[in-house]
């Protein structure tokens, strides 16, 4: 009996530690992660506005790194989590399966192949060696810079390494060129004087887009609550934009990742901002960049061309622009 | 002479001679980073700017190496444009003490960057908590475990080799994992926390156990001790002080994956803060973070130290430590 009991302990300890996290209970608050990019940032200055508290929102913003983010995601502890297209595929590849319902911006020059002093331009880079991380977007941003160049991927060696140290990477001298996004591009622009940008996700607008990417189950259960939120991003996408309330804007995200407005500004400038009105054309079904299909699809042969997941993921499965369509 | 006196082979020092030496231990490696920072000719390999001149791609606080910056002064002046100034520096992630030192300072008083976000101090109270929880649940079970392991051949068989292949398993690698069963928070941290902690304490603790003198339990079984008593009243108190040890060793142990741990699920804690700040290179910042978990853990284990002579006035052994 006692044994029996103790076990009851036990298995309701186990199930409230579990439990609690799971956000699947309806009268939990929605959670969402996000991390350090200035379109997700941007999330910053609708709470400490209080607008999601305003529009009736419960929604809980979780602050994590960009990778832990994706495991919370597929481990099912959050609604939903704020990250690029190409890795909301490769998360459901792995059993996240989940559903992009907004956009929130597209790199538009934050991402970077930065080459070393002395190197102009991608053409410079035939039978160098590149320091990228392998199968991440910025693999695929070289690899599409190559193309539109006519050179193919067999003209350059690439070296694995990790997006975090690619300042140094560059500055050791081992490589010609690097492929990094902000802050890290930035860090190597000014870690490696002499060095400069070769070819940017400007060159290429719509290849990585950004995306609020939630489980089905709770899209389902909160469809209401998530139009809500697209209307708040709607807000918070027009406030950045004006060049009255830019300057708020920017101390608030400014502060959340620890810069100086100044500093914070010029990665700003490197990140398009996707209002409704915008999304609403972008979750159009059209082959190219232009749209979140096309770009999505170029993804998809990506990342099985590279060995990042075997079978090809049906990319309409992971779209849904009902959110954004119902926001008038 | 004098080498004599320093060097004689397991002899104690007098009270004088440890503090300063123990003084000097801090002093030295402080004095040689003040050396490379502030003796300009010493190291400072490369030029930190402080006016770009005529050269489009510099700015202000940029670092650049020696002589690549004499080659654009020399292709500057020959050209006949402004030439770009700046002073010697050390590489960003050699900040100067006193920079160290402003940063601790300024870390401290920062207001959170945003509203639902933490002082430093808040930050850091969530880490030590992290810290305790998993200490303390890890020693609920390690410590008992391990005496009987010390102490009962049977248990040692059925648990060591286990334990022994576990503690090989990188507690990092079960990051994933514990926030797949334990959600975003703490649960998970505290898991790594115990999971990098409990198999090596079981073993040291098991070990500790069974150097305890043969004499003592030869006495108390001749006096007629049975085997509970003999567990409660001789075992126990015989490794007592030993085992007092291990915890404070262990418990460095435990802050040793701290950093790790906290990089799991939700950022929080002083591994926000220091991951935060490296992104950016703000690397005073990183080192005044580091020291503080310095100082809290060798705080904490001074002030075990302290009370252990207090708790246990007979063992000789902390004469020779301390």
């Amino acid at each position: 009996m006692s044994r029996k009991s103790t076990w009851k302990i036990a298995l309701g300890v186990l199930l409230a530690l579990a439990g609690v996290g799971a956000g699947s209970a309806s009268a939990a608050p929605l959670k969402i992660g996000y991390s350090d990019w200035p379109g997700w940032v941007a999330w910053q200055v609708a709470i400490d506005k209080g607008w999601l508290k305003q529009a009736g929102l419960d929604v809980q913003f979780q602050w994590f790194d960009y990778g832990p983010s994706m495991d919370a995601f597929s481990a099912g502890k959050l609604d939903g989590d704020l990250v690029t297209n190409g890795d909301a595929l490769v998360t459901g590849s792995g059993g996240g399966k989940g559903v992009m319902i907004l956009l929130t911006d597209y790199s538009n020059g934050n991402d970077m192949i930065v080459g070393a002093p002395g190197i102009k331009s991608l053409k410079d880079l035939k039978g160098k060696q590149v320091g990228i991380e392998i199968g991440f977007v910025e693999h695929l941003l070289l690899l599409n810079g190559l193309k539109a160049n006519g050179m193919s991927d067999k003209e350059i060696r690439l070296v694995n390494t990790p997006t975090n140290n690619t300042p140094q990477v560059l500055a050791s001298g081992q490589v010609s060129a690097i492929g990094a996004w902000q802050p890290n591009s930035g860090m190597a622009l000014r870690t490696v004087p002499g060095s400069r940008p070769i070819y940017t996700s400007a060159q290429a607008p719509g290849l990585i887009y950004d995306v609020l990417y939630v489980t089905p189950t709770s899209l389902a259960a909160h469809k209401v609550e998530y139009i809500k939120l697209a209307k708040v991003w709607d807000r918070v996408v027009h406030y950045i934009n004006d060049p009255k309330t830019e300057g708020d804007a920017v101390n608030i995200m400014a502060r959340r990742v620890g810069l100086t407005p100044a500093q914070y500004k010029p990665l700003l400038k490197g990140t398009h901002l996707i209002d409704i009105a915008e999304d609403q054309e972008r979750f159009k079904k059209a082959p190219g960049l232009s749209s979140l299909y096309g770009s999505s699809e170029i993804a998809n042969d990506f990342d099985v061309k590279n060995g990042v997941y075997k079978t090809p993921q049906n990319v309409d499965a992971y779209i849904d622009p009902s959110i954004t369509d119902a926001v008038k | 002479m004098h080498r004599e006196k320093w060097f004689q082979v397991l002899k104690p020092l007098s009270a004088r001679s440890k503090l300063v030496l123990g003084l000097l231990s801090f002093v030295l490696p402080i004095l040689i980073w003040s050396i490379v920072s502030y003796v300009p000719f010493v190291w400072h390999p490369q030029i930190r700017i402080t006016d770009p001149g005529s050269v489009d791609y510099l700015q202000v606080e940029m670092r650049m190496d020696k002589a690549a910056f004499a080659d654009e002064v020399s292709d500057a002046l020959k050209a006949h444009r402004a030439p770009p100034r700046g002073v010697a520096s050390n590489p960003i992630y050699l900040p100067a003490p006193d920079e160290v030192l402003r940063a601790f300072y300024v870390s401290f008083t920062m207001p959170p960057p945003t509203q639902d976000g933490a002082w430093l101090s808040q930050a850091l109270w969530h880490s030590i908590q992290i810290i305790f929880w998993g200490f303390v649940i890890s020693s609920i079970i390690g410590v008992p475990l391990g005496i009987l392991c010390g102490t009962y051949g049977p248990v040692a068989r059925l648990s060591e080799p286990f334990i022994e292949f576990f503690r090989y398993l990188p507690a990092p690698a079960f990051g994933a994992l514990a926030v797949a069963i334990l959600g975003i928070y703490d649960g998970p941290k505290i898991t790594i926390i115990v999971i990098g902690t409990l198999f090596q304490q079981v073993l040291i603790i098991a070990n500790t156990t069974r150097k305890l003198d043969a004499s003592l339990v030869e006495a108390a079984l001749t006096l007629g001790a049975r085997n509970p008593q003999l567990l409660r009243r001789v075992v126990v108190p015989g490794v007592l002080p030993d085992l007092y040890r291990d915890q404070r060793i262990l418990l460095g142990w435990a802050w040793t994956y701290l950093i790790v741990a906290e990089l799991i699920g939700t950022s929080s804690g002083i591994t926000w803060f220091i991951t935060q700040q490296a992104r950016y290179q703000h690397f005073a910042n990183v080192y005044a973070a580091i020291m503080m978990i310095g100082i809290i853990g060798f705080g904490t284990d001074i002030v075990l130290a302290f009370l252990a002579k207090r708790f246990f006035p007979w063992d000789r052994s902390l004469e020779k430590m301390a």
